[in-house]
């Protein structure tokens, strides 16, 4: 149905000539362009956006289907499962906007584990899960932590499987400079290390940049930690019983905090030897 | 107030997951989750519609092993209620007293915490969690809503947001 409704879209547009069914942590998508140079860029945007976590499936039903095709004028179009999500004039900005909602997408369908929106690095052989929204400051602080030597996890998400172990998602840091300037930046680049193993959950920090801020942690109880991690957490809605189970299992035995802090760099050292 | 009404605790639309000394709860037709501390949990769970408040009062008593009045039950109901974690809506009145001089009351008295439900409201999709196209919202262009799904708009921090 949701095919018959994209044709009918897409009448304007270029007809579609390539696809690729993966799957990327349990979830299936079906990935269509409509040439091969938008193909190979949406191909290379999907595996950057799943951290190469994907499998070529040769058949099996989609859950999902991300469709990408310009128009004569060079306007490029994506449709999610047969409904139209974005248009764009600017290549660059559209492939981010794909990577983003692919990224979403398998993460809220996700089987046998449970994304969390998080800076996740390895200390002491634990991880330290710092949940937090976009532009919160999460990607600075997660490499200020690997400066000072913790191991690189993720600076988008804690990934933890049922037993609540956390996977690396080590996908390039994204750095913005002042005047919101986005660029890609590897680990090493910091003189990291990524993790490669899954890891107990250590300690969550629900922190947030205040400007003179000082940290000052208060510990909180299992059950106001995952109050506070609910938000970020993904699947909370496709997958509710299992996400909280989940949830306690990873941080049950964890250190949770929360305070406000001040810049990075300096927090980054008092977090590492504090803990 | 009527110490003889048997309360129900709603089971429904609810998803209970036991965490160490309290209950979380997450209602999936709000998308409201909730924090219940021991106290609150083992009020909550003894509201079966058989065991009036005067009962339930006595039941935690022996379970807490502290003395446990009936405005303690009752200020548990008033959160039960509040929050919509009965299957019907009850209002108590503390003798014409507020729900705080009722705390500052049992607070002083009690042994045991007074039951407390933190609550919180999840935003709906993990999609409006996500970071807009333009990352800067003034500098968004020509792509719809920002780039953000058509339910959802840029806002100013650069996320889209309902």
């Amino acid at each position: 149905m949701a095919r018959q409704g994209l044709n009918k879209t897409l009448n304007s547009s270029r007809a579609l000539d390539r696809e690729i069914l993966l799957e990327s942590y349990g979830v299936t998508v079906r990935l269509e362009a409509s040439d091969s140079d938008l193909f190979s860029e949406t191909e290379e945007t999907a595996r950057k956006a799943l951290v190469d976590r994907v499998k070529i499936l040769e058949n099996a039903e989609p859950e999902h289907v991300f469709r990408v095709s310009s128009d004569e004028t060079g306007t490029l179009f994506l449709f999610h499962n047969g409904e139209q999500i974005s248009f764009d004039t600017s290549r660059k900005r559209f492939f981010k906007f794909f990577n983003s909602m692919l990224r979403i997408a398998v993460a809220e369908y996700a089987r046998d584990c449970v994304f969390i929106h998080a800076g996740v690095v390895g200390w002491k052989d634990k991880a330290i899960i710092i949940p937090a929204n976009s532009f919160a400051g999460k990607t600075t602080l997660v490499s200020e932590l690997v400066r000072n030597g913790a191991t690189y996890y993720s600076d988008e998400y804690a990934v933890l499987d049922e037993n609540g172990l956390v996977h690396p998602f080590p996908r390039d840091l994204s750095i913005r400079d002042e005047g919101f300037k986005e660029r890609e930046a590897p680990v090493t680049e910091f003189g990291g290390i990524t993790g490669t193993e899954p890891i107990p959950v250590g300690a969550v920090i629900i922190t947030e940049f205040v400007e003179g801020g000082e940290w000052d942690p208060v510990s909180l109880t299992v059950g106001q930690g995952i109050m506070e991690v609910i938000p970020h957490t993904i699947p909370r809605n496709f997958n509710t019983q299992f996400s909280l189970k989940v949830l306690n299992t990873a941080v049950s035995d964890a250190i949770i905090l929360k305070s406000p802090r001040g810049e990075a760099s300096a927090f980054a050292i008092k977090l590492l030897s504090f803990y | 107030m009527n110490n003889s009404q048997c309360p129900v605790a709603r089971k429904s639309g609810l998803v209970v997951q036991e965490v160490p000394d309290e209950v979380l709860v997450y209602d999936l037709e709000t998308n409201k989750a909730h924090c219940l501390n021991q106290s609150a949990a083992m009020i909550w769970k003894s509201c079966d519609g058989n065991t009036s408040v005067s009962e339930i009062a006595k039941l935690v008593e022996s379970q807490a092993g502290g003395k446990v009045t009936e405005d303690f039950v009752w200020l548990a109901i008033d959160q039960l209620s509040e929050n919509n974690l009965l299957e019907k809506q009850i209002r108590p009145s503390f003798e014409g007293t507020s729900r705080r001089e009722v705390i500052k009351k049992i607070g002083l008295a009690s042994m045991i915490a007074i039951p407390v439900i933190a609550s919180l409201v999840a935003p709906q999709s993990a999609l409006a969690a996500a970071s807009c196209a333009c990352n800067n919202p003034s500098s968004c262009g020509n792509a719809p809503n920002a780039g953000c799904p058509n339910t959802t708009n840029c806002n100013i921090n650069g996320l889209c947001a309902p």
